[in-house]
């Protein structure tokens, strides 16, 4: 498979004493979905913003489908990819349907309307989502997890071949979070799309992504870096297939957290483990109360 | 699309009726020389000044509600009022009489002024961060207030006299004006809207979110700077004409929002046409109202204004998210 996204010994820092991200070098094969996790603060989003060209890196290149992303112009970058955010209530009263055309506005013609490719993308992106029911309602009067799916029949309305999906299950209770996945899964496997996301749910991933990248907080790396006095230091990420990557030994290590890890036919799956937790307290150390 | 453009030509032909209605309201009662002579000298140029004006007033305060994202926002927002007052005051004080190219002190000081605020302004939100929509806001309303307590300050030394000039065109007035000075306001605005209609496809994506309209191909800080540069330049014609005129700015994009949604290909141009409408009638309303005196044309645009405005929203609420 042909690499659609690649990163090259990329650093990015918002302030210049603190990195963010430090000598990532990475290939997405085009057509997988990967799945980006890691603690708050760890750079997740930077590494989307970066790939989407909304950040430039300090050092190093991000490219896609070969070029670098600095040398496309923002309306060829937007027919490539196509960015999912947390969903939303915009300021005005726009509807469904004027939001997922506004998809299209890198395609327009110089009058500044839609043509009627641009209307059956969209109309298309609409039925996918199961969204074609809303069309002329406002995006206030829908729930939470339908205007999700709104925002995800923009992104293809788009018709880009890579999505880039920011936390999009946040707020979202775990059967639309399950609707989100199904309908991503079905994107990729129907369409043959990459999609990139970042997520906080390690068993989602586990169970939908076929890669995983674990990133680590690049002050974290450091600090273990100057402990442990190695010559080439930590990695501040792991990426690989996602049965590989996400494995307990990982995932404690990225959140210094203990987890428990289980098995449901062919996935893992993680229950993380506080220290005031019922099972770590019962087969561990016993409470503070005993002790004294 | 298509009844959207049905719309907007018959609108142009609403608004064309609404002007000769007023006109022949005017006339009912008169002998024809005079007649003519205040309908060519008087009245016509005064209308078309209101159409302009509104016009200008309207596009210019729904593009500044799509850049900052606000509702509240109007085209004096970013302190352009203060500005123009300050430089209106000024040439008032000053008792300047003079005139470059047919226009009075009071416009060529008001236009400096508002230009010079909206610079000013501009480049202190500049400072605060690229393109921050509160710093924008804050150093708008800072410098309101700092510039109106100024014009509080001249006011309170001036002369009487000098005081109802200042006074009758802080409130608005579309007084007489020549008619280059007409041709020249309406051939800028005309090219103002017509600028920010290209950019209204654009503006739909900023006003929705910025950075979403970013990763769908629109060059976000340059659409932002043309539509505040050329929206802040129609104001500036509007008040040099006119003087304040508050409240246009506000409710039509509002009223136009509220009836056809938020879509600015038809909202820029609706706007235009509805505010231009709407200060026509309030201007003939305020000639009208306790004649042979005349009304500061801002009042009317408020007293009309606000109840009309406030009975939409009660009827059309369900339609508008940000009331939630």
């Amino acid at each position: 498979m042909s690499p659609s996204v690649q990163m090259q010994k990329v650093c990015f820092a918002y302030e210049r004493s603190r990195p963010v991200l430090r000598d990532v070098s990475l290939t997405i094969p085009s057509g997988t979905f990967l799945a980006v996790i890691g603690p708050n603060g760890a750079g997740k989003s930077t590494l989307i913003n970066l790939i989407a060209g909304l950040l430039m890196p300090q050092s190093g290149t991000v490219s896609i489908d070969g070029t670098a992303v600095r040398s496309y112009r923002p309306a060829d970058l937007a027919r490539k990819i196509a960015l999912v955010r947390q969903e939303y209530v915009p300021v005005f009263g726009f509807s469904v349907a004027e939001m997922v055309l506004m998809a299209r506005t890198a395609y327009y013609g110089p009058l500044g309307f839609e043509g009627k490719a641009d209307r059956e993308r969209a109309a298309k992106a609409l039925e996918m989502t199961d969204t074609a029911q809303f069309t002329s309602r406002p995006l206030a009067s829908l729930s939470a997890g339908e205007r999700q799916r709104v925002f995800i029949a923009r992104a293809l309305a788009q018709d880009t071949p890579i999505l880039l999906m920011d936390e999009p299950t946040t707020f979202l209770d775990i059967r639309h979070q399950v609707e989100v996945y199904d309908l991503l899964k079905t994107i990729q496997i129907n369409e043959s799309r990459t999609i990139i996301a970042i997520t906080q749910d390690v068993n989602l991933a586990a169970q939908y992504c076929d890669q995983a990248l674990l990133l680590r907080s690049a002050s974290d790396t450091e600090a273990t870096t100057q402990l442990s006095q190695g010559g080439s230091g930590l990695c501040q990420y792991r990426m690989g297939p996602a049965h590989e990557i996400l494995n307990a030994e990982y995932i404690e290590e990225a959140f210094g957290v203990g987890v428990f890890a289980g098995q449901v036919g062919h996935g893992h799956f993680f229950l993380p483990l506080g220290r005031m937790a019922k099972d770590a307290i019962s087969d561990s150390t016993p409470p503070a109360k005993e002790q004294a | 699309m298509l009844a959207a453009v049905l719309a907007f030509c018959s609108l142009i032909g609403s608004q064309k009726i609404s002007l000769k209605a007023a006109l022949v309201g005017e006339h009912a009662s008169a002998v024809p020389n005079p007649d003519y002579e205040i309908l060519v000298h008087i009245r016509i140029p005064r209308v078309i000044l209101a159409a302009i004006v509104g016009a200008a007033l309207a596009a210019a305060g729904a593009t500044l509600q799509a850049l900052l994202r606000n509702p509240l926002a109007d085209p004096y927002i970013l302190g352009i009022s203060s500005g123009a007052g300050l430089g209106a005051t000024l040439a008032v004080i000053a008792g300047l009489n003079w005139t470059l190219w047919g226009r009075s002190p009071i416009a060529v000081f008001a236009f400096a002024g508002a230009v010079g605020t909206v610079w000013l302004v501009w480049t202190i939100g500049r400072i605060t961060g690229k393109f921050h929509v509160t710093g924008l806001l804050l150093a708008g309303v800072v410098v309101n207030a700092f510039f109106s307590a100024i014009i509080m300050f001249l006011i309170s030394v001036a002369r009487s006299q000098q005081l109802h000039t200042t006074m009758f065109w802080l409130m608005g007035n579309l007084g007489e004006e020549d008619f280059f000075a007409l041709w020249a306001g309406g051939g800028c605005v005309l090219v103002g809207i017509v600028a920010l209609y290209v950019l209204s496809p654009q503006l739909n994506a900023i006003s929705f979110n910025p950075t979403d309209a970013r990763s769908m191909g629109i060059r976000v800080e340059r659409v932002q700077f043309l539509a505040f540069v050329v929206s802040a330049f129609i104001t500036a014609v509007a008040v040099s004409l006119s003087g304040l005129i508050g409240f246009v700015g506000l409710v039509v994009p509002h009223s136009v929002r509220l009836l056809f949604g938020p879509d600015h290909r038809q909202l820029l141009p609706l706007s235009a046409l509805f505010g231009a409408m709407f200060l026509v009638v309030a201007d003939t309303v305020a000639r009208v109202i306790v004649a042979p005196a005349q009304l500061p044309v801002g009042v009317v645009t408020a007293m009309v204004g606000g109840p009309f405005f406030l009975l939409l929203l009660v009827r059309y609420n369900r339609k508008v998210s940000w009331l939630r």
